[in-house]
């Protein structure tokens, strides 16, 4: 077991290496650079720009510098923890995304304990009622979620929370509390924006949810150790809950760690229709300027994440699950 | 009447609104600083101002515009970060600026002369502090022209180009504390101009506080230590400094400044404070300083839904990302929402305008584009009015690409010519030119054999432009001339135009639709590569590279052009003005649509001293900006729509 | 009676009918000797909810062949004198007599101050709608000249069943047209996908070892980007000069190109399983050759499991198609498809004003909520031996 963890960290190396590389590379893809797309902005403003003040900006920014140089010294600086300057904001990449980690991890956990709060009935329902109109009607509910464009829903709900309730649109709290301390108001403010993102994001999470835990329990109830359990007078929700229930749930154990990078990044449309003061519309503002240490670095990290995640729950799931072989060789 | 009054006060001298000297006595204390004047923090108000202030006296003289009280916070809503130096823009404080009447007018200076374009004389306002209380003086002016713009490290390319006249650079006098005098060999027009831009020309930096970061003045130690400290590449006291000095992107709470609010909050935020500046040198006639407005306060969304979050009414004053089409949403939430909304005019040459490329490289397409008549019959075969009704609600101008009714250089046979709509005499003139062979699907062939398919290039931003090449490419269908658009990144819309590949690209018109004599003609010749028509002839003119015009009138129109920089006489400019609009109106050198197109302002009930109805745009109004934001003014007791209307 | 000499066993050589010991029925017979195939369909048909999905997507697919002819109006059709037309009601039943579908005239009045049209019906014109009519010309599939329509408009009238947008087109119209372009992208979409997961998933799972390890350290790379960056940057990199065509065959393969991941991983990790299997082993001790057992013996054992992956997919395709439209990369006007109808929605205006231009979103959630319950009920039925 040791042997493997080891061999796995090591051969994480590698693969982290090539990722970066390739996430640089897609970085410089689109033609241009940030310069460019900061002047062709300025321009469609009506702003005029100076050529050689954009020349100076070019150096000192070190745009002119060939391909590998740069993602030399972007990935060797990021060994020793300095992720880059961000050109859009002016500050370096740790003040930019680390402001905003808080409130993203917030929103992620509050909308991972919302689909489970809904999955898991409805799995279970489902599982234990199959083909029954009970069964259809409550997965169609929980599908409905995954079928809707995030985008169209966030900005109905957003227009009716305001007509309704009178939420101020968008962002995660009124604007004046963005600064200040944490107090009751503030909690409450966020209290109130918080339930669109997190039902918008939630609902689309429910059906997979649904689906694979209807099938794991699927497969354990038809397994004899149920019949005999039923045939030997254990009530039905004990029944269900003391032993099938627990072994499907291995993979959301083993799901945890592969969540690790959505729970930073946090759906990024949403946010960005939302206005919501986390990272991912800072990614995606990033990627479309091509502000690329602030884009590069924080890919960086999320891979980083995805890496370890599935490790994790590699791990996690052979610990928890014998029957899987971990290498296989042909035998023969 | 607007251009005798320009020509005057450019001539003239310094341009004195100031009329009435500012008494000690009938200076009043501002309400939120009484407390901190009270303690001692701050001086009392009689030695903050300069000496003599600038006293608005527009509220006496104007109509709809009246004396405030001081006080309230006003909230804006911006897309980005970044957009907080729309605050410079909007509280236009300028050496020199333009005025109610659009005369360039002595704003934080005390007054200037001009000598022929060649020498001008600045004199400031002694006793004129920083908003950190320290003098503003000679001395600033001094430490940009020396220390910053001749320095080889912090400007390896020179002085800003504004600076630079026919290669050479002027020569500075700093004559004594409060003056300051700049000569060059050859007139520089542009030069007022580029002061009183939307986006200033600053000959000026707060020298006590960049000192500190110039190696001619800091303690090498220290400098060396804060260049660390800041992670600077390459560890250069150089990026440190540049960094430093961004009058203009006006992030930094610590770098003093002289506009009327000053930024409180340090990057990154959503949530911008900015508070009134308390050394502020403009005052109304009854001795109040301005501005009158304690505080704003910049939100960041997203911009998209900028126009929802303002028809909920959480903007106090709005223009920026709202559009026409938004118009109907923002009058529905008008009434909960506790504002107004009014609606402004753009000032472009043209809302959407096409520009066929001069410089495309393919041969055959080139000859086609180079002739007049086939961009005269493309100008005749755009239906201007079905796209004004269908799109605009019928309330935009029609017609060509050029100037708007309100400049006075206007000649309405600018905006007619080739601008009817007249499908006969386009299909005459394009069967003149030897297209007359048409394939099955109607679209004429090219002399090669081709079918006339031009694929226009698009920047990709916005519906409104796609909509209306949606009707243009079914008007021209009629004449033969199929259009494919294509939307891409502006990058590479830019870099295909750059490179020729481009055949003809869709972009606003004329910048500056509201031109007056005076003011640059740079747009009408090919003097940029940012210029669609003819980026190569452009790119020739400022780099010297590539080839320049080959075709007679635009090598008229660039002869022009440098004729305008030497002309010293009002009436040989505006002659100058009216020779190159007429070619551009023979040569049809883009193909404009309508222009006027509505701009939305939402404006608080509250809120006064904003303007019923203006033009909005970048210059020379700086949109808010020359209608002077330090006059607006908050009456929470007093709404301000009118009865039965908004 | 022979009496075998070595035992003491009988072995009697009456004539011996098997059948005779156990009978089975016609049904049981059915069931026995039935393949894989049928059971699988058996099973299938218990899930109502499949089933009727099943049938639902069949007849969108059909759909998309005959667009031109079910869309009243041709897709570039645009009307100047009726922008942001609400729905048009039909109705059947006019001053209480029955006269079959119909509609009234429908105009507009110009509100200048809030520059709003409000459409109202003209009570005194009765336009009946026509059938299997002549209505605007099209080319059939871009090659024949026809004008037939399903249903039009009426002489003098107009009918916007879903009103129509900021240019005057018809909403319906442009749904019909768009579901060719999203129901496409999902299914070439996914065939890519598909076999790109098998090849590599199957050989990664067959080999094991080295191969195994590449292909596992690929996939992990690929995954742990974030899809959104991936995808622009492959966006982004798309010619400028493709026709609309290609550029959205270039978007299938984006899309495809990131999804085959998932397959692959499931078919890597049930063939690791199987190939342990004595039939496996048989056919290699038979002299056949790896392509032939992962083909011929190991596959067919899963391609039910695989088929019910894909048919999952779809769905995921059809929505990133749409986010791509979001994001201003992908799929952009003049095509039509519902992630560029959706797109154009997108906005303030739409959702407070001319609510109808969110239609589209109807049938995306419709589709997508098919696919999920098909593909449901056909993972459930993919082991028929399980039941």
């Amino acid at each position: 077991m040791a042997y493997y963890i080891g061999r796995r960290l090591l051969l994480m190396i590698p693969t982290l290496i090539v990722i970066s590389f390739i996430i640089f590379v897609i970085i410089q893809l689109p033609p241009g650079d940030y310069l460019e797309s900061y002047v062709a902005e300025l321009e469609s403003q009506g702003e005029s720009v100076d050529p050689g003040q954009i020349a100076a900006l070019r150096s000192q920014y070190g745009l002119d510098e060939p391909f590998l140089v740069q993602y030399l010294t972007w990935s060797t600086g990021m060994l020793h923890g300095d992720f880059g300057y961000s050109f859009e904001y002016g500050l370096p990449v740790t003040e930019v995304v680390g402001d905003r980690l808080f409130l993203t991890v917030i929103i992620s956990l509050c909308t991972i304990l919302f689909t489970w709060l809904i999955a898991f009935p409805i799995g279970m329902y489902s599982a234990t009622h199959q083909y029954s109109w009970g069964d259809y009607g409550l997965t169609l509910l929980g599908f409905l979620g995954l079928a809707t464009p995030n985008f169209l829903l966030a900005l109905v709900m957003l227009y009716f929370a305001n007509v309704t309730f009178g939420i101020s649109i968008g962002g995660l709290m009124d604007p004046q509390y963005l600064d200040a301390d944490w107090s009751w108001d503030k909690l409450m403010s966020v209290l109130q924006h918080l339930w669109i993102p997190v039902i918008v994001i939630g609902t689309s999470g429910t059906a997979a949810m649904i689906r694979r835990l209807r099938a794991n329990l699927l497969d354990e109830l038809h397994k004899p150790y149920v019949v005999t359990g039923r045939a030997k007078g254990v009530p039905p929700f004990r029944l269900l809950v003391k032993y099938p229930l627990r072994v499907s749930l291995n993979f959301f154990i083993a799901d945890i760690g592969s969540m690790l990078p959505s729970i930073i990044s946090g759906a990024e449309i949403v946010a960005v229709v939302l206005s919501l003061p986390t990272t991912g519309p800072i990614l995606i503002a990033a990627l479309q300027s091509q502000d690329m240490y602030l884009a590069g670095s924080f890919l960086m990290f999320l891979a980083l994440l995805t890496v370890i995640g599935v490790l994790v729950s590699d791990i996690a799931l052979a610990l928890l699950d014998p029957r899987i072989r971990l290498e296989g060789v042909r035998t023969s | 009447m607007k251009g005798t009054i320009l020509a005057l006060l450019l001539m003239a001298c310094a341009a004195d609104a100031a009329a009435v000297p500012a008494l000690q006595e009938e200076l009043q204390e501002t309400p939120l600083l009484s407390q901190q004047v009270a303690t001692g923090e701050l001086a009392p108000i009689a030695r903050r101002l300069p000496d003599p202030p600038y006293v608005d006296t527009l509220s006496t003289t104007q109509a709809d515009t009246e004396q405030g009280q001081q006080g309230g916070s006003i909230r804006l809503l911006m897309g980005k970060a970044k957009d907080v130096r729309q605050l410079v823009v909007y509280g236009y404080a300028r050496l020199i600026g333009f005025n109610d009447r659009m005369e360039l007018e002595a704003d934080i200076l005390e007054a200037f002369e001009v000598e022929g374009n060649r020498r001008f004389t600045f004199h400031l306002r002694p006793g004129h502090r920083w908003s950190d209380g320290v003098p503003f003086t000679s001395e600033d002016f001094r430490y940009f022209w020396e220390d910053v713009a001749l320095n080889t490290e912090l400007s390896p390319f020179g002085p800003p180009v504004a600076l630079v006249v026919d290669g050479r650079l002027p020569t500075v006098e700093i004559l004594d504390r409060y003056t300051v005098r700049y000569t060059w060999q050859n007139p520089n027009p542009e030069f007022l101009l580029a002061l009183a831009g939307p986006s200033p020309l600053y000959i000026y930096r707060p020298a006590h506080y960049l000192k500190q970061f110039h190696v001619r003045y800091a303690d090498p130690d220290q400098l060396a230590q804060r260049v660390e400290e800041a992670k600077i590449k390459k560890k250069q006291w150089t990026g440190l400094h540049q960094r430093q000095d961004h009058q203009y992107k006006f992030d930094n709470p610590d770098l003093p400044t002289l506009q009327p609010w000053i930024p409180v909050t340090p990057p990154p935020s959503e949530h911008f404070v900015f508070r009134r500046n308390p050394y502020y040198h403009r005052i109304d006639s009854a001795g109040r300083q301005l501005p009158y407005l304690d505080e704003i306060v910049i939100d960041i969304a997203s911009g998209k839904l900028i126009p929802a979050k303002t028809g909920a009414g959480e903007s106090d004053l709005q223009g920026r990302y709202l559009e026409m089409s938004n118009y109907t949403f923002l009058r529905e939430g008008a009434k909960r929402g506790n504002f107004d909304v009014r609606l402004w005019s753009s000032s472009r040459g043209a809302r959407v305008a096409l520009y066929p490329n001069l410089n495309a490289n393919d041969e055959t397409w080139q000859r086609l584009l180079r002739d007049v008549r086939f961009r005269r019959a493309l100008s005749l075969a755009t239906n201007r009015h079905e796209i004004n009704q269908v799109i605009y609600f019928g309330l935009a101008l029609e017609g060509a690409n050029t100037l708007i009714p309100a400049s006075p250089l206007y000649r309405p046979e600018y905006r007619d010519a080739w601008a009817r709509f007249d499908p006969e005499q386009a299909n005459r003139l394009l069967d003149e030119i030897g297209l007359q062979q048409r394939d099955a699907r109607g679209i004429r062939l090219l002399p090669d054999g081709r079918p006339a398919e031009i694929i226009v290039q698009s920047a990709g931003e916005s519906t409104e432009e796609t909509d209306v090449l949606e009707l243009i490419h079914d008007s021209w269908m009629e004449v033969g001339i199929k259009i494919y658009v294509k939307p891409t990144e502006r990058e590479i819309f830019r870099n295909r135009i750059f490179a020729g590949d481009a055949l003809m690209s869709v972009w606003f018109g004329l910048e500056n639709g509201l031109a007056t004599a005076d003011m640059t003609p740079a747009e009408l010749a090919p003097t940029s590569q940012q210029q669609l028509q003819w980026s190569e002839w452009g790119k020739h003119y400022e780099t010297g590279q590539g080839m320049p015009p080959d075709l007679p009138e635009a090598q008229r129109l660039l002869a022009l052009y440098r004729q305008w920089r030497h002309a010293d006489q009002i009436e040989e400019r505006r002659r100058i003005w009216h020779e190159m609009l007429q070619i551009h109106a023979d040569q049809v050198y883009s193909i404009g649509t309508v222009t006027e197109v509505k701009q939305p302002i939402v404006v608080n009930r509250h809120l006064h001293n904003v303007p019923e109805s203006a033009l909005w745009n970048w210059e020379p109004n700086a949109f808010f900006g020359r209608f002077r934001p330090d006059r607006f003014w908050l009456d929470p007791a007093r709404s301000n729509s009118v009865a039965g209307g908004q | 009676m022979k009496v075998n000499p070595v035992s003491e066993h009988f072995v009697s050589d009456k004539p011996f009918d098997p059948n005779s010991i156990e009978q089975i029925d016609p049904e049981q017979e059915r069931l026995y000797l039935a393949s894989q195939w049928r059971l699988m369909w058996w099973v299938f048909k218990r899930h109502r909810l499949a089933l009727f999905c099943g049938v639902l997507i069949l007849l969108m697919y059909l759909s998309i062949l005959i667009a031109e002819y079910l869309a009243p109006y041709a897709l570039k059709t645009r009307h100047t004198d009726y922008i942001y037309s609400p729905p048009q009601p039909v109705h059947l039943f006019h001053e209480g007599e029955f006269i079959g579908p119909f509609v009234y005239g429908w105009g507009y009045e110009l509100d200048m101050d809030k520059l709003l049209r409000n459409y109202s019906e003209q009570r005194d014109r009765v336009y009946p709608l026509s059938f299997f009519c002549h209505g605007d010309p099209y080319e059939f599939w871009g090659i024949r000249q026809a004008d037939l329509h399903l249903v039009c408009a009426p002489e003098g009238g107009v009918l916007f069943m879903l009103g129509t947008d900021r240019l005057g087109r018809d909403m319906l119209s442009r749904i019909i047209y768009g579901a060719r372009i999203s129901l496409t992208i999902g299914l070439l979409g996914i065939i890519v996908s598909f076999l790109l997961g098998i090849t590599l998933g199957g050989f990664a799972g067959y080999y094991g070892g080295w191969v195994d390890s590449t292909v596992q350290r690929i996939t992990e790379v690929i995954r742990s980007f974030p899809e959104l960056p991936l995808w622009m940057a492959l966006s982004a990199i798309l010619p400028v000069t493709w026709s609309p065509l290609w550029v959205f065959f270039g978007i299938t393969l984006i899309l495809a190109l990131l999804d085959w991941t998932g397959l692959a991983r499931a078919v890597r990790s049930k063939l690791l399983a199987l190939r342990e299997e004595d039939y496996c082993m048989a056919a290699e001790l038979m002299g056949a050759r790896p392509t032939r057992i992962i083909g011929r013996h190991l596959l067919p054992g899963i391609l039910s499991h695989l088929i019910a992956s894909a048919t999952l997919s779809i769905p995921a395709m059809i929505l990133g198609e749409t986010a791509l439209s979001f994001l201003g990369l992908g799929l952009r006007p003049p095509i039509t498809s519902w992630g560029v109808l959706l797109n154009e929605a997108q906005n303030i205006n739409v959702v407070a004003i001319y609510p109808w231009l969110m239609l589209p979103v109807i049938p995306v959630i419709v589709v997508i909520l098919a696919f999920n319950f098909f593909g449901d009920g056909l993972r459930d039925a993919a082991d028929p031996y399980k039941h």
